[in-house]
């Protein structure tokens, strides 16, 4: 059962990836009714399909495609002419025939579909001919796709046999088969594979013939035995490991590629593993430049480089060389355009014509996955919006054949698919207008919005511009669609149209979506990575380029007014450090829509490898994952979509007030310890002599043995320093370093800092005042001297003495 | 000092003889310290326990949710049980752990005040939830009675459940 299992499996795989090259190659055919090659490809697919299915015992689908074939071996003989009527019912059965896989991969049967009406008219184009079904084209059409050899060489001579001729040529054919098999199957013996024993089911194939002359060659018959088990080991090409029967067929590629079936989940899994590579690389490129650091000149290091910049490079290859087996050309989603634009065009009564460019394109599975549906949805708009009528266009001097170019191609680390049509174009005002109307916009908006604005409109839910719902399209959802599922994948819309001309829609998708390159951003003391694919650009702003607009901050970028947003407003990050007069600005577009994102600081570009923050914590606004940086840190990665909706409710940035707060809100003092004062030295001596000389004063005294332990016990807020008693030389951070550190936070601008040192020098006077020291008092001091100044300093009330 | 050794062996043999009886109906426990009270979650729902360091803020969350952490390549998320018992927070001692509980594909790491011991306790002596605290929604699995305090035994699983 388990060996049924697998050969049902392959069966389902060759199937589905025949069937999906079927409909192309059909709608070609209809353009080309007469080239044989394709002919040929078609007719080897219907018939494959029915091999394996009467083999697998589905007698319904191989009812189906057994009449399918009989259509086609006509046609290819020229018998009949393939019209669009005839095709219509062919392409009706492919997709009965679609159905019934589909039916058999969900309950391993194919009952429950009816195939009788669609069987008749296939019956009766192929009888409508007026020709009975001779045997010998049965022959022809059992023999021909297992060996493709003789269906190029010796196909023409059939008609001019007589009977006995044909046996006798039969007969050879068998023998000649026979011989390959046996040595097929020894080699593969050899090779240690798994043969599958000639079944002796081959008679079920045979069934539905009705000459009795099949009876005779169907017994020594062993040839569709074989025909699952290459399939395992190549998928594009049927005949892949017969070098002898491809070589002929003219569509067969010169060189059989070699490929192997690997299931999906173990990519993943090796996917998570390179990620995971990628975050040590980080790590110990970072460890390698704080060792070159602290170990400048040591001879050790180059090896240690060396080993590193391998390490590295061996990683980015590995990762982009497990990226590839991820990647599947475009040209599977392109595969069934063709046949959705035939059909539009005939149930439109327009004439449409479709041109595909760089299908070989590679994009990741998972996006090749997620972008058929955006592309159904802009093709079917441009088919019932795009292009008008042939009288229409008549009219308007065009061709009367309108046409849709789908093309992909590679842009830096993007892929660019882009769909032209030579249709109407988008009118902006109608547009606006609709929008209007519909309530999507306000009038003021309507009035600033530019052309290209305007066009972004028909991704607005709700909106259609169609003056009716039709079966295509007209709902107002599809381009709704498009845009969610772009921007899920990191993606960019851009749109641009001429009236009468034509739109051009791009549609800009990072390359893959586990390992990002991201721009890491801080903001106060937290950083973020943005998803470089969102960032347009950087700019570097001061304070006054800010403009305030109804409460909203934007500022001017060349000819364009971009509205801010400040990211610590959206991640409500407290602002204790005093935010200096420059800020960076990251110009995010997404879509179609930019912003510009205020920031601190930009640490750089970093290739990061998103992390979910699992159950717990998922569907926070504005956070897409997390990721670990070089050092075993975690830094969040932002959702451009969510924090662009957020963005949109949050008011003006506070940035420009944020400076005044921190000095404000001192409690009153009502009793001398409620001032409290910080002594920092590392001399326990001299610490004491502070203390007994402020003592004295009745303030609250709170020690520190060096600057860093100072910085941590003013950073806890236990306790509102009123001043701070600073000695200049400390182990771990010194005074002047502990006075820069305390004057970067907002809260403590104010705050007075009293060198108490033995350092005498004018320079080291210098450096206090710089460092942001108020009072410098040396060593030795007297007590009194000492509490004057500080109380000089807090502003100590007299009462209290 | 033979002596010794036989009294010491003859108290290992008979702890381990009673262990053997009561491997079902004794549950084994790990206790903490929140505040002033003792808590305790079963010692199969801990992954490990480790000291505090680095975590990273997220926004959006309660108070009592501080982040998330590198917990060796995944992030895991960080919640501090002080806040989630409104106590006031206080700051990381000696003492403090990060308590990295696993329920299912559910981990999260808890900040405790301090950890006591593991306990063993008998099936007998762990009391029902107080009635005030109501039905399904209470994290309290029940109260567990020793000679000389009672520990409040968590539910894990409710614990790790997402409740914003």
């Amino acid at each position: 059962m388990d060996e049924f299992q697998e050969i049902l499996q392959d069966f389902l795989v060759e199937s589905f990836e025949l069937v999906e090259k079927l409909d192309e190659d059909l709608v070609e055919l209809e353009n080309n009714p007469t080239d044989l090659d394709l002919l040929n490809g078609i007719f080897r697919v219907a018939h494959t399909v029915k091999g394996a299915s009467s083999f697998l015992n589905f007698d319904i689908l191989t009812h189906l495609t057994h009449h399918m074939e009989d259509v086609l071996n006509k046609a290819r003989h020229g018998d009949l002419v393939i019209t669009p009527d005839i095709m219509d019912v062919v392409l009706e059965s492919i997709d009965l025939m679609k159905a019934l896989l589909e039916t058999i991969r969900d309950t391993s049967a194919d009952a429950g579909i009816d195939v009788s009406g669609c069987v008749a008219r296939l019956d009766k184009v192929s009888g409508g001919d007026g020709n009975v079904e001779s045997p010998v084209s049965e022959e022809v059409a059992l023999e021909e796709p297992e060996e493709v050899v003789e269906e190029s060489q010796d196909e023409p001579d059939y008609d001019n046999m007589d009977d006995s001729e044909i046996e006798d040529e039969i007969e050879r054919l068998l023998q000649q088969r026979q011989a390959e098999d046996k040595a097929k199957r020894e080699a593969k013996i050899a090779a240690g594979e798994k043969v599958l024993a000639a079944p002796p089911e081959v008679d079920a194939k045979e069934e539905e013939k009705p000459a009795p002359k099949e009876e005779v060659k169907a017994t020594p018959k062993p040839a569709p035995a074989p025909t699952p088990a290459p399939v395992k080991e190549d998928h594009e090409e049927d005949f892949g490991d017969d070098p002898k029967a491809a070589a002929p067929a003219k569509r067969a590629p010169a060189t059989v590629e070699q490929t192997i079936r690997v299931d999906v989940k173990r990519l993943d899994h090796l996917m998570n593993l390179i990620g995971e590579l990628v975050l040590a690389k980080n790590r110990l490129m970072k460890i390698n430049e704080e060792v070159e650091e602290r170990y400048e000149g040591e001879e050790f290091l180059e090896e240690l480089n060396q080993v590193v910049s391998i390490v590295s490079l061996v990683t980015t290859d590995l990762q982009i060389a497990v990226m590839k087996t991820r990647m599947l050309p475009i040209g599977k989603v392109f595969n069934k355009f063709p046949r959705m634009i035939r059909d539009l065009s005939r149930e439109l009564n327009k004439k449409i014509e479709l041109v595909l460019a760089g299908e070989d394109t590679e994009l990741d599975k998972s996006i090749v996955e997620e972008i058929g549906d955006p592309l159904v949805h802009i093709i079917r708009n441009s088919c019932d919006h795009g292009i008008e009528t042939p009288a229409d266009r008549a009219a308007k001097g065009k061709d009367e054949n309108g046409t849709i170019g789908l093309k992909a191609y590679n842009e830096g680390n993007q892929i660019v698919i882009q769909i032209d049509d030579d249709g109407k174009g988008l009118d902006a005002d109608m547009l606006r207008k609709k929008s209007l109307e519909k309530g999507i916009i306000s009038e003021k908006e309507a009035d600033n919005m530019s052309d290209k604005e305007a066009f972004t409109l028909i991704f607005k839910p709700g909106f259609s511009t169609a003056a009716s719902v039709t079966s295509v399209s007209g709902r107002g959802v599809g381009m709704d669609v498009v845009k969610t599922n772009i921007e899920k994948l990191n993606g960019i819309i851009d749109i641009d149209s001429e009236m009468d001309v034509g739109t051009s829609m791009k549609l800009k998708i990072p390359l893959t979506l586990a390992i990002i390159q991201a721009l890491l951003v801080g903001v106060q003391e937290e950083y973020y990575a943005i998803p470089l694919a969102s960032v347009l650009e950087t700019v570097r702003i001061s304070r006054d380029e800010i403009y305030t607009v109804e409460g909203r901050s934007v500022m001017r970028l060349r000819d364009d007014v971009l509205s801010l947003v400040h990211i610590g407003d959206i991640f409500e990050v407290e602002r204790i450090l005093d935010a200096s007069d420059h800020a960076y600005v990251v110009v995010l577009g997404l879509g179609t829509s930019k912003i510009g994102l205020i920031v601190d600081t930009l640490v750089g570009q970093e290739e990061i490898v998103i992390k979910s923050l699992g159950d717990y914590l998922k569907g926070i606004d504005g956070i897409a994952g997390a990721t670990i940086r070089g050092d075993g840190g975690v830094t969040l990665i932002v959702d451009v979509v969510a924090l662009m909706q957020m963005a949109k409710d949050v008011k003006a940035t506070t940035m420009i007030e944020a400076s005044a707060e921190g000095s404000a809100a001192v409690a009153e003092k009502k009793k001398a310890s409620d001032y409290t004062i910080m002594i920092v030295d590392d001399s326990k001596t001299d610490r004491t002599i502070m203390r007994k000389s402020l003592e004295p004063m009745g303030v609250t005294l709170i020690e520190a043995a060096d600057g860093q332990e100072a910085l941590n016990v003013l950073k806890a807020g236990e306790h509102s320093f009123d001043a701070m008693l600073i000695d200049i030389e400390m182990p771990r951070m010194d005074g002047y370093s502990l006075a820069s550190e305390i004057k970067k936070y907002n809260k403590y601008k104010n705050l007075p800092l009293i060198a108490v040192t033995s350092r005498t020098g004018k320079s080291d006077r210098m450096r206090g005042v710089e460092s942001g020291m108020v009072e410098y008092i040396t060593k030795p001091y007297s007590a009194d001297y000492l509490a004057s100044v500080v109380q000089r300093n807090v502003n100590f009330k007299a009462e209290f003495l | 000092m033979s002596e010794k050794l036989k009294e010491i062996i003859n108290k290992q043999g008979a702890q381990q003889e009673s262990g053997l009886d009561q491997t079902d109906n004794v549950v084994q426990l790990v206790g903490f310290v929140i505040g002033d009270e003792e808590y305790a979650v079963p010692i199969l729902a801990i992954q490990e326990i480790i000291k505090p360091f680095e975590w990273t803020r997220v926004p959006q969350v309660p108070k009592y949710v501080l982040g998330v952490f590198n917990l060796r390549g995944a992030v895991i998320p960080l919640i501090d049980l002080r806040a989630k018992f409104h106590l006031q927070s206080k700051k990381h001692s000696e003492d403090t752990r990060f308590i990295v509980m696993r329920h299912g594909d559910d981990v999260a790491g808890f900040v405790i005040d301090r950890l006591t011991m593991a306990i063993r306790i008998k099936k007998e002596n762990i009391g029902p939830a107080p009635d005030t605290v109501n039905g399904d929604d209470t994290i309290i699995d029940g109260v567990g009675k020793q000679q000389d305090k009672i520990i409040t035994i968590l539910k894990v699983n409710k614990l790790l459940e997402r409740d914003f």
